[in-house]
């Protein structure tokens, strides 16, 4: 294990050094209105370490909620077109949480499922994680089920934890190497002690007390689930807003739209959009396949456990709890996939008591 | 470049097919790619018409014939709508070729039976060309082929050229009052021919397209025909945006239709649910 | 059992009613609940935390309620204004619901929490509340509560905003909109928003982009205000459930003033007094047009 530590005063440094050599730097951080966001910070006195979880993911940094793909002119019967660059400018995330940091690991596979995303890549590329163990947010966190927990590294680059007044620093990857070895003189070689506290953390995890969810059950139970009254029970309250998806880390469905700037020019874009939305399948004929708000939720509990776990061998869910939060309606993921779960169990009930 | 920008193309010619239905003949603008390109039957493509968006379609001409490539569309929203606008001349865009496609190798020293509907016969003329232009590595060529109305069928001028080939057994009808006075052809729904016809199921494939309740209509009377689920061919539409597997659109069940589709087998169909 | 409870037992035996649509206890809080069992009417409870706005289950773009029959909907004097709404515009009729409604001493903002109602915790539209007993109600159950605490702080902020300049404003408001992602929650939550196809998501024409940039972004927020002229019902959903925190309140909030300063209007729940937007009076103010 490649272990250092940091002080404090050494990462507040550490952070100048970044901002003065012009790399973007972006933490959690209290935005006006008191609420903690990931945003650019100038300063790590501006970083808000493991308070409120940041009210969104960290998949705006990769996947914007609203991008360009290109700009086109017309000239006569021609058009030409401009590129949008797939090269971008340094970018450091600090203090980033373990469910956050693995969601974008997660999302490179259909990122990179046989064409690759330059867009989505190229901003990875450019992107260093430096993710924080997490003490746990409350009763809505389950990201042990999800097979990650408050201190997996998965997705980070660099991984702290916090020992009074130094962090532990494993360097996780190449890059994280990279990155600690750039930035040598603010890192110092683990003690023993620290590497000793470092270990006994594991037994102070946060993960006590989140539930069991056997997510391979759950997934042999949505493979043959899908005429369930179970879907038209839990989406009585669903409103399809689409604020879950927003939030969520691992959601990642995008419309692509032509936007003309004038008459002669525009953008076509890629904007965030939703399985939960009324008209995501309707054809051109007026035909939807997912009519009503039932099939919709099932989709979604279907993408995330079943699916994209067929297709890319990972859930498409790190447990960070805030489609949960989130839900001005009360429909609790966590819960439906303790539902299931019962469904699933040899002998369970027939019925869903929801 | 990313993979979302469109490669460019000129409309080197324009059918109409009918009162709302037309066919564009696209070349490739880049002389490189207009060299290289190569798809299979059954393939599509995003087609843009820059400022209203990208519409999804079948590349509805032969890869045998390679010079340039056809869609075939109605005007029902805003990018097809813009696209009708256009002549001769004017550049579009194109992204593809992509999905699956039909299995044609699969298909050799075999009986091919094509039905479609209405509009439905775009993405089967691809394959049925494909098919003629490589004519002895198949046995008996049937076309069962229906519209609303007589001034509904697509590709007439190719019907014709099928009509008059020895090597190919057409049928061709129009639904019940749909026929004009001198109409030679049959009158009744597609399904309804087919059963009619009752092409042998003995080494044959059959590749069915058009509306969900011709589709529907027409898998039965298949299976009465003796065509094993595996035997018979479709292919799906479904709202699609970035076409290769990534906008999460077009997921039906545990396949993307962009990327394990939009060719199915009856018998994948039957397994997928009831969302497409 | 409560009289709430109580009396869903009996509409639901009865079969007066095929479901009754209230609050019960969720794993964060309170939250709606839809009862069709009379023997799991025990479900269903009211207190502070009872924020949600049930009314917007009864409108008809919800086709997946619509087999659980006919609806009784446990009714807040704010939600109430929100059936009426409903029934003014004729999306639904008035025998075509049961309304039962509850004797309100104002709710938390954030129906997960367990802190007490004070004035930092209690919703912002509570303070000054006049519909405590909700006047469109077949049934009218539980205690009146004291009056919501805390003074009413929108009007207020609202003051200060108009006082500050045009960029200020242009500013404040941008800032705010720069977190809107188009999720579109605040309009699927919205009891009022019931439009088979909103303008929004229109392509021939496109009136609206629907890309979550500052043109975009502005663009909706400012229409779907302009939408809710003297429509909306004040019932803090669409502020409640947007994802990034954007004080709609405070733009519906000032368009309300304006109606009610222009047409001397303020939403109620009376389904039968005429909505500006839908009348036209011959002593309408058209200074603006001479």
């Amino acid at each position: 294990m490649n272990a250092k530590t940091i002080t404090i005063a050494n990462l507040t440094a550490l952070v100048d050094d970044l901002v003065a050599s012009g790399t973007c730097v972006t933490a959690p951080a209290r935005a006006a209105g008191g609420k903690v966001d990931y945003r650019p910070i100038t300063s790590f006195p501006e970083a808000a370490f493991n308070t409120e979880l940041p009210r969104r993911s960290l998949k705006e940094f990769f996947l914007p909620p609203t991008e360009p793909l290109f700009s086109w002119r017309l000239g006569g019967p021609g058009i030409r077109i401009s590129e949008v660059t797939t090269s971008f400018a340094p970018h450091v995330i600090l203090g980033a949480r373990p469910c956050d940091a693995a969601a974008v690991e997660i999302l490179d596979r259909v990122m990179g499922w046989d064409y690759r995303d330059e867009l989505w890549f190229g901003r990875r590329e450019a992107t260093t994680i430096l993710s924080v163990a997490c003490p746990g947010v409350d009763g809505s966190c389950f990201c042990t089920a999800t097979g990650r927990g408050p201190e997996s590294s998965r997705g980070s680059d660099v991984m702290l934890t916090p020992l009074g007044d130094v962090f532990l620093a494993d360097v996780v990857t190449p890059k994280g190497e990279t990155f600690v070895g750039e930035n040598a003189k603010r890192f110092d070689d683990a003690r023993g002690a620290a590497v000793t506290d470092g270990a006994s953390r594991t037994s102070n995890a946060a993960a006590v007390g989140q539930p069991k969810l056997p997510l391979p059950e759950v997934q042999r139970w949505l493979a043959h689930g899908f005429d369930h009254e179970l879907w038209s029970t839990i989406a009585l309250a669903c409103h399809g807003c689409g604020a879950c998806a927003s939030v969520c880390p691992t959601c990642h469905c995008f419309d692509i739209v032509d936007e003309p700037e004038g008459v002669l020019s525009g953008t076509r874009r890629r904007n965030w959009d939703t399985c939960q939305a009324a008209r995501f399948t309707v054809h051109a004929s007026g035909h939807n396949p997912r009519a009503d708000q039932a099939a919709r939720l099932r989709q979604r509990v279907m993408h995330k456990f079943w699916i994209y776990p067929s297709r890319f061998g990972e859930v498409l869910c790190t447990g960070c709890g805030r489609c949960a939060r989130a839900c001005s309606a009360g429909v609790d993921l966590p819960e439906v996939l303790r539902t299931i779960t019962a469904l699933a169990a040899p002998g369970g009930p027939e019925e869903a008591a929801v | 470049m990313n993979i979302y920008q469109p490669t460019l193309m000129t409309i080197s010619d324009i059918t109409d097919e009918t009162s709302d239905t037309r066919t564009l003949r696209l070349a490739f603008q880049d002389p490189q790619l207009a060299e290289r390109f190569d798809f299979k039957a059954g393939q599509f493509g995003e087609y843009s018409a820059f400022g209203a968006g990208e519409s999804t379609f079948c590349i509805a001409s032969s890869p045998t014939r390679k010079d340039s490539i056809e869609c075939t569309f109605k005007a029902v929203g805003k990018a097809t709508k813009a696209m009708r606008e256009l002549a001769v001349g004017d550049t579009m865009g194109f992204r593809g070729p992509y999905g699956n496609h039909f299995p044609l190798d699969r298909m050799e020293k075999s009986s091919v039976v094509f039905i479609a509907g209405g509009i439905g016969l775009a993405p089967v003329r691809c394959v049925i060309w494909n098919v003629l232009d490589l004519r002895d590595r198949f046995d008996d060529v049937t076309v069962i082929y229906g519209a609303r109305s007589v001034p509904d069928l697509v590709y007439k001028r190719e019907l014709a050229q099928w009509a008059a080939r020895g090597d190919v057994k057409l049928w061709q009808t129009v639904d019940p009052g749909g026929q004009t006075p001198d109409w030679p052809g049959e009158v009744g729904f597609v399904p309804a021919i087919v059963e009619k016809a009752a092409p042998s199921a003995k080494n044959a494939f059959a590749v069915v397209c058009g509306p969900p309740v011709m589709i529907k209509y027409t898998l039965p009377v298949l299976q009465k025909l003796g065509f094993a689920d595996d035997r018979v061919y479709t292919t799906l539409e479904n709202r699609m945006k970035c076409g290769i597997g990534k906008c999460g659109r077009c997921n039906v069940g545990p396949v993307y239709v962009c990327k394990d589709g939009p060719v199915f087998s009856a018998a994948e169909l039957a397994a997928l649910p009831a969302e497409y | 059992m409560t009289q709430l409870q109580e009396l869903a037992r009996t509409l639901l035996s009865e079969a007066a009613v095929g479901v009754v649509i209230g609050w019960e206890e969720g794993p964060r809080g309170a939250r709606p609940a839809f009862v069709t069992d009379p023997a799991r009417a025990d479900r269903l409870i009211f207190d502070r935390r009872c924020t949600a706005n049930l009314a917007t289950y009864l409108s008809p773009r919800r086709t997946h309620l619509a087999p659980l029959g006919k609806a009784a909907v446990v009714v807040k004097g704010c939600d109430a204004r929100a059936v009426a709404g409903l029934i003014r515009e004729t999306q639904i009729r008035r025998e075509d619901v049961v309304l039962i409604g509850v004797r309100c001493g104002g709710v938390l903002a954030d129906p997960a929490s367990t802190a007490p109602l004070t004035a930092d915790t209690v919703a912002d539209r509570c303070p000054g509340c006049q519909a405590r007993e909700p006047g469109l109600a077949d049934h009218v159950v539980g205690d009146l509560p004291p009056a919501p605490p805390g003074e009413a702080t929108r009007d207020a902020l609202i003051a200060r905003l108009d006082a500050s300049s045009p960029s200020e404003r242009w500013a404040f408001w941008m800032r705010e909109f720069s977190r809107c992602v188009r999720c579109n929650a605040c309009r699927e939550v919205c009891p009022m928003c019931f439009c088979e196809r909103c303008v929004a998501d229109k392509t021939q024409p496109q009136w609206l982009e629907s890309s979550p940039h500052p043109r975009g972004n502005l663009a909706w927020h400012l229409t779907r205000a302009l939408h809710q002229a003297g429509r909306c019902a004040d019932c803090g959903e669409c502020a409640r459930a947007c994802p990034a925190g954007i004080p709609l309140g405070l733009l519906n909030r000032k368009i309300a003033q304006i109606v009610a300063e222009r047409f001397d209007y303020r939403t109620g729940d009376d389904p039968s007094v005429p909505a500006p937007i839908g009348t036209y009076s011959l002593s309408d103010r058209q200074e603006f047009i001479l």
